[in-house]
C-alpha cells in the first residue's frame, strides 16, 4: 500500500486564539514496501502526519490516499475504521492502551473488533505473542503486573494482531533500556523483510535510521524539508545543523577523521559495519606507505 | 473537546485580566446572586449594560461568550419553553389542555432566558480571564477563615490546585488512548447505546491506570522535595488588593443599589 499526501494542510482549533498549523502544503509519498523513517525537530509535525495515515485525522485541506482510498476534508468517519485494519500504528508510549483483565484478551481485541471470532482472535494473539517474544505463561496474567518492556510488547503484539499492511511506528524504543531496544528494533526489522511490512518509524535515533531505514522524510515546521534516502540526507553536515538534525554516530565519527586529514571517505559511512569496512580498505591501501 | 469553553483560560492584558482573583471571584459570586433580585426590565437591562461592560473590558471577543452559551442551549431552551406554557396569569392567548400560552408564562420564560445567559456569561469572563491556579489561589485565601472551624483549608486547596493542573494533562492523555483504541478498531459515540457504553471501557481503565500511576509519581517527587504537609509553608505567588478591584467593587455595590431601586416589590 503506497501513500499519497497532496497539498495536506492541518489546522489544530481554527477559528479560535488557539489556532495552530501543523501542517504546511505536506506534498509526499510513501513508496509500498519501504522501510520509511520520518525525523525532524519536536513539534515539527511528524505526529499529526502520522495521524493522518488510518485517518485519526482528516486534512484541513488537500488529499491523502490510502491505497485507494481517498480521505478529504469532507470524508465521513465511517467509510475510515476499515482503513484502520489496513494501517496499524503503534503510540509513543503504547503501553497506556491496555486495559483488559489478561494479556492473551488485550492482544486478541483488536482482532475481535474487526470481526474475527473469539477463537480465531485468540489463535492470532498467541501466534503474536510469539513474534514479539512474550513467554507463553504470561498470556493469562494481568497486563498491569508486566514490567515495562514487557507491557511494550503486549501493546506492540495488539496491533500487529490486525495483521496491518501498513506498520506506523512513533518513537517504538522511547523510554527502553538498550537491549529491549535493539530486540525490538530488529523485531520490526524481520517483519519488513520476511513479511514485507511498509513501515513507517519516527523517530529522534539517527542511528535507527542509519540501520533500517531505506527513505528518509524530514519535517521542519509542519512542512517537507527533504525526502530522500538516508545516504542522501546525512551527506551533508552543516544543512543538518542547520535544521537542527544530528548525524549518526558512525558517520560523526567518520566526519572527525575525515577532518584530520588522514582520512578520506568517498562514500560516508552510516553505520557502524559500513564504516568499519571503509576504514579496513583505506588501511589496507595506507598499509604500504611507510611514515 | 475543541469545544469546551468554560473553564478555559484566555491569556490576555486587559483591565479584567490584572483585577485580583479574589474579586473577580467574589463578584461572580455576587452577581449570581444580584441577578435573583432583577424582577424587570429595566433591572436585566441594568445587568446586561454591566455584564457587556465587563465583556468589552475583558478584550476578549463576543463570539467566545456565544460558544459558552451554546452547550447549554438545550438545556436553557427546554427550561424557557417548561416556563413559557406552563406558567399561568395574565392574557392567555391560546390553551390546550394543560398548555397554555399566557403572557405572565412568555415574560417569566424571557426572564428565565436572560437570567441562564447573563449567569453564563459572567462565568465565562471569569474563566477566560482568570488562570486555573489564579482561581485555586483565590479560594484558599477566601476559605482562610473558616480554618477556625477545623476545615483542612490548605488541604483542600492544593488538592484543588493539582486537579486544575492535571486537567489538560488528562484531557491530552485521554485524546491519546482515544486516538490508540480507534487506531485498534474501537468506534467511539457510534452504534447501540449499549454497544457506545461498552466502548468506553478500553478508555476509561487505562485512564485510571495512568492516573493512579501519576499520583504515585507525583506523592513521591513531593516528598522528595520535602512537602511535609501544609502547616509552615510560606507562599510564591502573592496576590495584591489594588485600586481597580476596589474600584469595581465600588460599580458592583452602586449597581445593587440602583437595581434595588427598579426592582418592583
Amino acid at each position: 500500500m503506497s501513500i499519497h499526501f497532496e497539498k495536506v494542510n492541518y489546522v489544530y482549533q481554527p477559528n479560535t486564539p488557539f489556532e495552530h498549523q501543523a501542517l504546511k502544503n505536506v506534498t509526499v509519498s510513501i513508496p509500498e514496501g519501504s522501510y520509511t523513517a520520518i525525523i525532524g525537530h519536536t513539534g515539527s509535525g511528524k505526529s499529526t502526519l502520522l495521524q493522518h495515515l488510518n485517518g485519526l485525522l482528516k486534512p484541513s485541506s488537500g488529499r491523502v490516499t490510502v491505497a485507494e482510498k481517498v480521505i478529504t476534508a469532507s470524508t465521513k468517519n465511517k467509510e475510515l475504521g476499515d482503513l484502520r485494519k489496513h494501517v496499524g500504528i503503534v503510540f509513543q508510549f503504547p503501553e497506556a492502551q491496555l486495559f483488559e483483565e489478561t494479556v492473551l484478551k488485550d492482544i486478541a481485541f483488536a482482532p475481535k473488533n474487526f470481526g474475527k471470532t473469539q477463537a480465531e482472535a485468540e489463535e492470532i494473539a498467541v501466534e503474536m505473542a510469539n513474534l514479539v517474544g512474550l513467554p507463553d505463561e504470561l498470556l493469562s496474567h494481568s497486563p498491569f503486573e508486566l514490567s515495562g518492556g514487557q507491557m511494550r510488547r503486549v501493546a506492540i503484539a495488539g496491533i500487529l494482531a490486525m495483521k496491518p499492511e501498513v506498520l506506523v511506528l512513533d518513537e517504538p524504543t522511547a523510554g527502553l533500556d538498550p537491549k529491549g531496544r535493539i530486540e525490538i528494533m530488529q523485531m520490526f526489522e524481520e517483519l519488513h523483510l520476511q513479511h514485507q511490512l511498509t513501515i513507517i518509524l519516527v523517530t529522534h535515533q539517527m542511528d535507527d535510521v542509519a540501520n533500517y531505514a531505506d527513505h528518509t522524510i524530514v519535517l521542519e515546521k509542519g512542512e517537507v524539508i527533504a525526502a530522500a534516502a538516508p545516504k542522501d540526507i546525512f551527506k551533508d553536515p552543516r544543512w543538518l545543523v542547520k535544521h537542527h538534525l544530528a548525524l549518526p554516530k558512525a558517520t560523526n565519527f567518520a566526519y572527525e577523521l575525515q577532518k584530520t586529514g588522514k582520512f578520506s571517505f568517498e562514500k560516508m559511512p552510516l553505520t557502524e559495519k559500513e564504516l568499519a569496512a571503509a576504514l579496513a580498505a583505506s588501511l589496507k591501501k595506507g598499509g604500504n606507505q611507510t611514515e | 473537546m475543541n469545544k469546551v469553553i468554560l473553564g478555559r483560560y484566555i491569556p490576555g492584558e486587559s483591565l479584567v485580566h490584572h483585577l485580583d482573583p479574589r474579586s473577580k471571584l467574589i463578584l461572580s459570586f455576587y452577581f449570581i446572586i444580584i441577578i435573583f433580585l432583577a424582577n424587570n426590565w429595566q433591572s436585566y437591562a441594568l445587568l446586561l449594560v454591566l455584564t457587556l461592560g465587563g465583556v468589552f473590558l475583558s478584550g476578549v471577543s463576543f463570539g467566545f461568550f456565544l460558544k459558552g452559551v451554546r452547550p447549554l442551549i438545550w438545556l436553557i431552551l427546554f427550561t424557557v419553553l417548561l416556563q413559557i406554557f406552563f406558567s399561568r396569569g395574565g392574557t392567555v392567548y391560546w390553551q390546550f389542555g394543560p398548555l397554555a400560552l399566557t403572557s405572565f408564562g412568555v415574560i417569566n420564560g424571557s426572564y428565565v432566558f436572560c437570567r441562564f445567559v447573563l449567569i453564563i456569561f459572567m462565568s465565562t469572563l471569569l474563566t477566560l480571564t482568570t488562570a486555573p491556579l489564579e482561581i485555586a489561589d483565590a479560594l484558599e485565601s477566601l476559605m482562610e477563615p473558616l480554618k477556625k472551624f477545623k476545615v483542612p483549608v490548605y488541604e483542600i486547596s492544593l488538592m484543588l490546585s493539582i486537579a486544575l493542573r492535571f486537567v489538560p494533562t488528562l484531557m491530552d492523555e485521554t485524546e491519546k488512548i482515544m486516538n490508540a483504541q480507534r487506531s485498534r478498531g474501537v468506534n467511539f459515540g457510534e452504534g447501540s447505546i449499549m454497544k457506545q457504553i461498552k466502548a468506553v471501557v478500553p478508555l476509561l481503565i487505562p485512564l485510571f491506570v495512568s492516573s493512579f500511576n501519576r499520583a504515585e509519581d507525583l506523592a513521591t517527587a513531593m516528598e522528595a522535595r520535602g512537602y511535609r504537609g501544609g502547616e509552615g509553608r510560606t507562599k510564591y505567588r502573592i496576590h495584591f488588593w489594588k485600586r481597580n478591584d476596589t474600584l469595581a467593587c465600588i460599580v458592583f455595590g452602586l449597581a445593587t443599589l440602583v437595581l434595588l431601586y427598579l426592582r418592583n416589590w
